[in-house]
């Protein structure tokens, strides 16, 4: 998901360039039966989603893969990637605003889903859902799919913000006790011994705002706890001047620990860095992980490690992708299959490894997943808290995150809490 | 079809006019006396306008459609209080979207260096362009190579200049700070559109490379339009090349300056494929201009409304900038 | 030929007093102008140079080096065209037609606005020459509305083919709109230095208005149409925006959108990224370096 806005991409352009030439193709043979389907508006459930590279591409074929098995229907993915992330947007809200849209798309639970919702633009699919799946998750992953108070998203997966990656060695050499940090003030301290040891404090990217954006709500929550940042979703900010203030600077703090090049790279480049033993921490969504596993000779539980952000146990931010069904359907049946299919424990098994993340649903067998992500699952169900966050779409609603993302870029720039703190409450 | 009945009522007419004033067919070559050739022509006159009509007309429907129907529907959207997916509706019309410009930062800051990137822009193409037309014209041999080069970018999609400048600007290999530190200048090395101080400058520059040519070859032409003889006076003057550039010739480029001046604020008026794919829709308060903030907010927050409010108030700059000189163009006789 | 060497050889071509200070001075603005061409060409070069490096070899050498044979690769070429191929076929799909009908709209409207004299005329040309300058964010949003209202793609149900590509036909219709107000100009600034002798002359031999564009300012407006036609192909293919806001299907992308897209996914593989640059752009560069004369033509009669 987040990767949606990352780098080198092999594989993506492998998989577009075979696109391309089908398109190449397509409009040599104008009798080719597939172009003559168009939009989608033949047989096939057009899919526009993001997901083109590496683990995410996998997942999604996954996911197509057992969706044809499973049913009659045949899957249509039209891959909406590129455009820093707003291709999907413009091209999905353009096509309902014409009152085309697709079968179904990919899109984030929560406040993301208002756009649609207040519009009328969402079939309800609550009915749709697999028997007894609505037992099965928690219920705030429920009411984030159900804005309006009636369910009109399946969600498939879940990644955690609030975790902190380290590099055990680097701790180890630097003289970190992980287990000493508590709040997002220690964290700086670590930060510190670390940066005194020689090594990078939290290999960090700048160079877009919602990395930046992310870490403010993870700290933010770490110091004011679950409930004052709802508050915050919840648009008064005005009430929170001081404690936005707080952890602005704080994170104007710790990006004196920044890598040097965190302006110019994007995550997974800053990443490579705790892989290398180079950095010491860094904080992400788990889709991070991904990149740790892929490296050789770097064990979970040996080389690399993670916590809870500090002063977020028991809490789980939550960044869930899922699917819908769009009003002026033209393939309605298809999309209820779909959205059935989303819910049922068999998609979520095949989607999640490939993808890093954790089912939604708490009934899913865990034999299939990486320890790491075995971990999570555990975390997840017993957490007392989850909330969602604002970076990936579930927290507020498009143009107040949008506005919100800017006022991150404002202060990336400038670092300055004064300025942000001001330019935050004045969003609400 | 259409051509041929007014060919065929023309020609009636002129039979008739002819038959009137001769009392016969006229020999078409050259009978008839001067005054019956000027009530000819005067008639032909009179036809010429509704001759001319499926000619111009049909293009300037399609340009009225999409252009000025297109900035009155503009208008109208920004009136209301069009957001989201669902269609606009057009009953209760205010000034809401205008009034809420000065109070909104990110439009402030948009505004401010989208005047900043018109101005500094503007005078520093053209000053880079008026130095290569002075060279260029200096008698030089391959004066075309030279110029041909010089005006290369411009043939160029901002597309992809902006990915060339995204490059040149990196601050580990780019070629800018690769040649700062390897003229010694390591203390100018930056992380140039990294940077919020250096960004706008930054694709103020780039923005420079790629239409100082165009400015190059408008001062070319209007050096060439200058007698020889101005050149030969100052020179018996005993002037030197400078003073008499700048007192004898310079002065006699306002023309080619005005109008130069005019297209480049225009391109300015139009830097969003540049730093849109430079930084996407959201650069930064830094580097924003009103073009990127339109598409920002109509396209990626479906604020249509506030969209087309800023679309008008860049239509109004344009406007400002181009209706004065039209004007003068017209006074002129020019048009 | 160095800078000193032709410096030379123009000197001796000037007048009589070949004094030493007058070489040094040919000599330094040879300097100059060479040092221009250095810094004009420059962003080119460090593109060219890194479409031809391996992933190692761009990070690790700089950009003014061209690859040595340890760091040279094409993959970066073979990579972008796999991703913008589809890109070029559509631009070149909808930019053909585009340039063509405006230019050939640009031609009648400048020939009834000024072969055929009739009073009104100035008020007509202001109305289109002030759409020269509109900036195009204040068509978007009606623009988007307009189409989408039309509803072309249903409108060609019947010819699955065009419908798949209603995009591009908006493109299509959307710049030769936006293109007319230019190519009026220049044509118009051409047809009135054109010799109205044998206009006047078919006039009186009674030749229609459209006889005599045809038979007559038609054949002669050839270099009009080559300098409008490239100044106008130049413009379309380059544009992005309208793009953006008309082609939602991606099989639809044009090229500027692939090379975009492009950008954005490969983030730090600048190989890949120059390579898609040079791409795009390598038809309106072999455009600019054949018919460089006409380009210049068309964008000063743009001012």
């Amino acid at each position: 998901m987040a990767n949606r806005r990352s780098a080198t991409r092999r594989q993506y352009l492998l998989a577009t360039g075979a696109a391309g030439a089908a398109a190449l193709a397509g409009c040599v043979d104008d009798e080719d039966p597939e172009d003559v389907e168009g939009n989608g508006d033949g047989d096939g459930l057009e899919i526009v989603h993001w997901w083109t590279a590496g683990g995410e591409e996998e997942a999604f074929n996954a996911l197509v893969d057992g969706f044809e098995e499973e049913t009659d229907y045949e899957a249509n993915p039209n891959p909406a990637p590129g455009g820093a992330g707003t291709a999907i947007d413009t091209e999905v809200q353009t096509r309902v605003l014409d009152e085309d849209p697709p079968g179904t798309f990919q899109i984030w639970p929560g406040e993301a889903l208002r756009t649609y919702t207040d519009a009328d633009a969402l079939e309800p699919v609550g009915d749709h859902w697999e028997d007894g799946a609505e037992d099965a998750y928690l219920e705030s992953v429920v009411e984030a799919s159900s804005p309006e108070g009636e369910i009109v998203a399946v969600p498939i997966n879940i990644h955690r913000l609030n975790n902190i990656f380290y590099n055990t060695e680097v701790l180890d050499d630097a003289g970190v006790d992980i287990d000493g940090i508590e709040s997002p003030e220690d964290l700086l301290e670590a930060f510190e011994t670390a940066d005194d040891a020689g090594y990078v404090g939290l290999a960090q990217q700048t160079q877009e705002p919602w990395g930046t954006l992310q870490l403010w709500e993870v700290v933010f929550t770490g110091q004011h706890g679950v409930d004052t940042f709802q508050q915050f979703l919840d648009g008064e900010a005005a009430d929170l001047e001081e404690e936005i203030n707080e952890s602005l600077s704080l994170l104007e703090e710790y990006s004196e620990y920044f890598n040097e090049d965190a302006g110019t790279v994007s995550w997974d480049e800053a990443n490579a860095g705790v892989i290398t033993g180079d950095a010491a921490f860094h904080h992400n969504g788990d889709w991070a992980a991904g990149e740790y596993q892929g490296a050789e000779d770097f064990e979970y539980g040996e080389e690399w490690d993670y916590a809870a952000f500090p002063g977020t146990d028991g809490v789980y931010t939550l960044v869930m992708d899922s699917f819908v069904m769009p009003a002026n359907n033209p393939s309605p049946e298809a999309t209820e299959a779909f959205v059935e299919y989303c819910s049922t424990v068999d998609a979520q098994e095949r989607f999640n490894p490939p993808k890093g993340s954790i089912p939604p649903r708490t009934d899913v067998p865990t034999d299939e997943f990486p320890p790491f992500l075995q971990d999570q699952m555990e975390d997840f169900e017993a957490s007392d808290e989850q909330v969602t966050s604002v970076s990936h779409g579930s927290g507020l609603e498009p143009a107040q995150a949008s506005e919100v993302e800017e006022a991150f870029a404002v202060f990336t720039d400038n670092w300055d809490p004064d300025e942000t703190t001001q330019d935050l409450v004045g969003i609400f | 079809m259409d051509f041929d009945i007014r060919r065929l009522l023309d020609r009636i007419r002129r039979r008739r006019t002819d038959t009137e004033q001769n009392g016969e067919r006229s020999v078409r070559t050259d009978g008839g006396t001067t005054t019956e050739r000027s009530g000819r022509f005067s008639k032909m006159r009179h036809s010429d306008a509704v001759q001319a009509l499926p000619f111009w007309l049909p293009p300037a429907l399609l340009m009225g459609l999409f252009v000025y129907g297109a900035i009155s529907w503009n208008l109208l959207i920004s009136l209301t209080d069009w957001s989201g997916l669902e269609q606009p509706v057009y009953t209760d019309l205010s000034l809401e979207m205008y009034t809420q410009m000065p109070n909104d930062p990110s439009f402030v800051a948009a505004f401010r260096n989208t005047v900043v990137l018109l101005v500094a822009f503007t005078v520093v193409s053209l000053l880079i362009g008026l130095v290569l037309a002075i060279l260029v014209d200096q008698n030089i041999r391959f004066e075309n190579t030279f110029r041909t080069i010089y005006l290369l970018p411009m043939a160029l999609s901002f597309v992809v200049t902006a990915i060339f400048w995204s490059w040149m600007y990196n601050p580990s290999t780019g070629t800018i700070n690769v040649v700062l530190s390897g003229l010694g200048l390591d203390f100018l090395t930056m992380n140039w559109i990294g940077d919020p101080r250096t960004r706008l400058a930054a694709i103020i520059f780039a923005l420079t490379w790629q239409f100082s040519g165009y400015a190059m070859v408008v001062y070319l032409a209007g050096l060439r339009a200058i007698p020889d003889e101005h050149y030969e006076a100052a020179k018996v003057d005993g002037a030197s090349s400078f003073k008499m550039y700048w007192r004898v010739i310079v002065p006699q480029l306002s023309t080619a300056t005005t109008s130069a001046a005019v297209v480049l604020m225009v391109f300015a008026l139009k830097a969003f494929d540049f730093i849109f794919v430079m930084f996407g829709d959201t650069p930064g308060r830094s580097a924003d201009i009103l073009a990127v903030m339109m598409f920002r907010v109509a396209f990626s927050r479906t604020q249509w409304a506030y969209g087309a409010a800023v679309a008008t108030i860049l239509f109004l700059m344009a406007l400002a900038v181009v209706g004065p000189y039209l004007y003068m163009q017209y006074k002129r006789g020019d048009l | 030929m160095t800078a000193a060497e032709s410096a030379e050889t123009t000197s001796r071509e000037q007048e009589t007093s070949a004094l030493k200070g007058f070489d040094t001075q040919r000599a330094a603005l040879y300097t100059v102008l060479l040092g221009l061409i250095a810094f004009y060409l420059s962003p080119l070069w460090g593109g060219l140079t890194t479409a031809f490096k391996t992933d190692t070899g761009f990070l690790q050498t700089t950009p003014l080096i061209p690859p040595t044979p340890e760091w040279f690769t094409l993959e970066p070429w073979e990579l972008a065209l796999a991703t913008m191929q589809g890109g070029l076929v559509n631009s070149m799909l909808f930019v053909v037609p585009a340039t063509i009908l405006s230019a050939t709209l640009g031609s009648l409207a400048a020939y009834g606005l000024t072969k055929l004299s009739w009073r009104g005329q100035v008020g007509i040309l202001v109305i289109f020459l002030a759409g020269v300058f509109l900036p195009y964010q204040s068509v978007l949003v009606p623009l988007r509305q307009f189409w989408s209202a039309v509803d072309l793609a249903g409108l060609l149900a019947f010819a699955p083919f065009l419908a798949n590509r209603a995009d591009l036909i908006e493109l299509t219709i959307t710049h030769t709109a936006y293109g007319i107000p230019i190519c009026t100009i220049l044509f118009r600034s051409y047809y009135k230095t054109m010799d109205d002798e044998m206009i006047e002359a078919a006039k009186i031999d009674g030749a229609s208005a459209f006889g005599i564009y045809k038979r007559i300012v038609l054949p002669l407006s050839m270099p009009m149409f080559a300098v409008t036609l490239i100044y106008q192909f130049t413009q379309v293919w380059n544009d992005l925006l309208f793009a953006l806001v008309l082609v939602t299907a991606r099989s639809n992308y044009v090229v500027t959108q692939s090379l975009n897209e492009l950008q954005g996914s490969m983030a730090q593989q600048y190989n890949i990224q120059m390579a898609g640059a040079f791409i795009a752009a390598l038809p309106t560069i072999i455009i600019y370096i054949v018919f460089g004369r006409q380009f210049a033509q068309g964008i000063s009669g743009a001012s």
